[in-house]
């Protein structure tokens, strides 16, 4: 064998392989194996050349196709997406069928069916907030209406006008030539992709929100409290009582100043307990304090649990009306918030 | 109607022509094509054999072994195994029928 013949066997390798291009490398030089040797026994013929003998390359390498039972080249990156897609597609069928009867009809795209309607009116809707958010310059969130430049009136024409659009075009049906079909599905790919980014930020905003607001207001439902009252089982007040919670800690409701309800003024209280403010008791005025002549009468505010407005209090029962030494409440202790005035004292 | 084209029967056939082919002797890939040829299947295509040969081969019909050669490239064997043997046996059997099938009909109408 010759330099010449190689080089021609070498060349028409080369083409063969180069018209495989298609098909997986593995299988392309198995293919390829013979090649050389089949060549080489067809010029020691000496019947011409090989393309004379053989035909053109990409001649050759399509029959060796269709003969190796590899015609229409082997599975594509399009076989595959489409086998891809008819594996789904089982799947959905499958689906279909089960979740039917749990929805109540024969398959569940029946159900899915009566929905379509909602989902044009909804599709109008977020088609409207793509358009207002592309044409929208201002720097304000435009919030859940499809507003341009914050303009509420632009907002429910466009989305009327989208809604209405949407339905018209849904009762149409997606277009059948190619083009406007590409079109139509490009767009509804943006405006689920734009439904769900929008879904997650107001998701995450209204997450956050309450966070804000328990940054400002306490959150504990007794930040407005500015003093706390104490009555023992008399209805009398207790002063210099200390609050505790089930764990034993102190309780810190109010501040430490008093504001004298007559001149506005504020001062620093030296009370350790409750109240801070004794004068500003919201069930007894200054002048009303009970006398002490009758110890046993409840005050006309507060009225203790278990004992009826101004009825006699038991005798034998009266406590020494002090504060329980600071050591720990008392159990028998009323306690009124001066944040709750309402609070009927007959109750 | 249309005139009845050798190499659409070939394509038929090949598989089987290969397979008998091979019943008595194991060969090389161009080997294989001189004995169709000699056979009288002067039209079969280079190409078609060898891709016959590679399909019967992942078909698990043939087994390949490679001899080196002094000169040229090397050259790879074909040999039936027991599978292709059933194979060429079944198929040649319904070849024989349908054969016989079609010369009855031919026979039958005079043509031939």
């Amino acid at each position: 064998m010759n330099d010449i013949a190689d080089d021609e066997i070498t060349g028409y390798v080369a083409q063969v392989r180069a018209a495989l291009g298609g098909v997986p490398e593995s299988t392309r030089e198995e293919l390829l194996d013979d090649l050389p040797e089949h060549l080489a026994e067809v010029l020691a013929e000496g019947n011409g050349t090989l393309t004379g003998r053989l035909g053109a390359p990409s001649a050759y390498a399509a029959e060796l196709l269709a003969a190796a039972g590899l015609a229409g080249g082997p599975p594509k990156r399009r076989d595959q997406l489409r086998d891809l897609r008819e594996r789904g597609a089982r799947w959905l069928r499958i689906a279909d069928v089960r979740v039917g009867p749990v929805l109540g009809y024969a398959r569940a795209s029946e159900f899915l069916v009566l929905l379509r309607p909602a989902w044009w009116v909804l599709r109008g809707y977020l088609a409207a907030m793509v358009i207002a958010q592309l044409l929208d310059s201002g720097s304000a969130p435009i919030g859940l209406l499809p507003r341009i430049g914050g303009s509420d009136l632009v907002a429910l024409v466009l989305l009327a006008a989208a809604v209405v659009g949407s339905i018209w075009l849904g009762r149409r049906g997606a277009p059948v030539r190619f083009w406007p079909r590409y079109a139509y599905w490009s767009a509804t790919a943006v405006v689920v992709i734009f439904a769900l980014a929008g879904f997650s930020w107001a998701d995450s905003g209204a997450r956050t929100a309450p966070y804000l607001d328990a940054t400002y207001s306490g959150g504990s439902g007794y930040g407005s409290v500015e003093d706390v009252f104490v009555y023992d089982g008399q209805g009398r007040p207790v002063e210099n009582a200390q609050l505790y919670d089930q764990n034993g800690a102190p309780l810190q409701m109010g501040g430490m100043y008093c504001t004298d309800p007559v001149t506005g003024e504020s001062r620093a209280t030296w009370q350790r307990g409750y109240p801070h403010c004794p004068e500003r008791n919201p069930f007894q005025s200054p002048s009303a304090s009970p006398s002490p002549a009758d110890p046993g009468v409840a005050p006309p505010g507060p009225s203790p649990a278990g004992s009826a407005p101004g009825a006699p209090a038991p005798i034998g029962t009266a406590p020494s009306g002090t504060a329980p030494n600071g050591a720990g409440p008392s159990s028998s202790a009323g306690v009124r918030t001066s944040a709750t005035p309402s609070a009927s004292p007959s109750r | 109607m249309r005139c009845v084209d050798t190499t659409q029967l070939l394509k038929g056939v090949l598989d089987l022509a290969v397979l008998a082919a091979l019943r008595d002797e194991d060969g090389y890939g161009y080997d294989i094509l001189r004995r169709l040829r000699a056979a009288g299947l002067q039209d079969v295509g280079d190409a078609s054999v060898y891709g016959t040969l590679r399909r019967l081969f992942s078909g698990g019909l043939l087994n390949t072994y490679v001899v080196p050669s002094d000169e040229g490239p090397h050259r790879k064997y074909y040999a039936l195994n027991a599978a292709g043997r059933a194979e060429l046996e079944r198929n040649g059997k319904t070849w024989r029928e349908f054969a016989t099938t079609m010369n009855d009909l031919l026979g039958d109408r005079g043509i031939v």
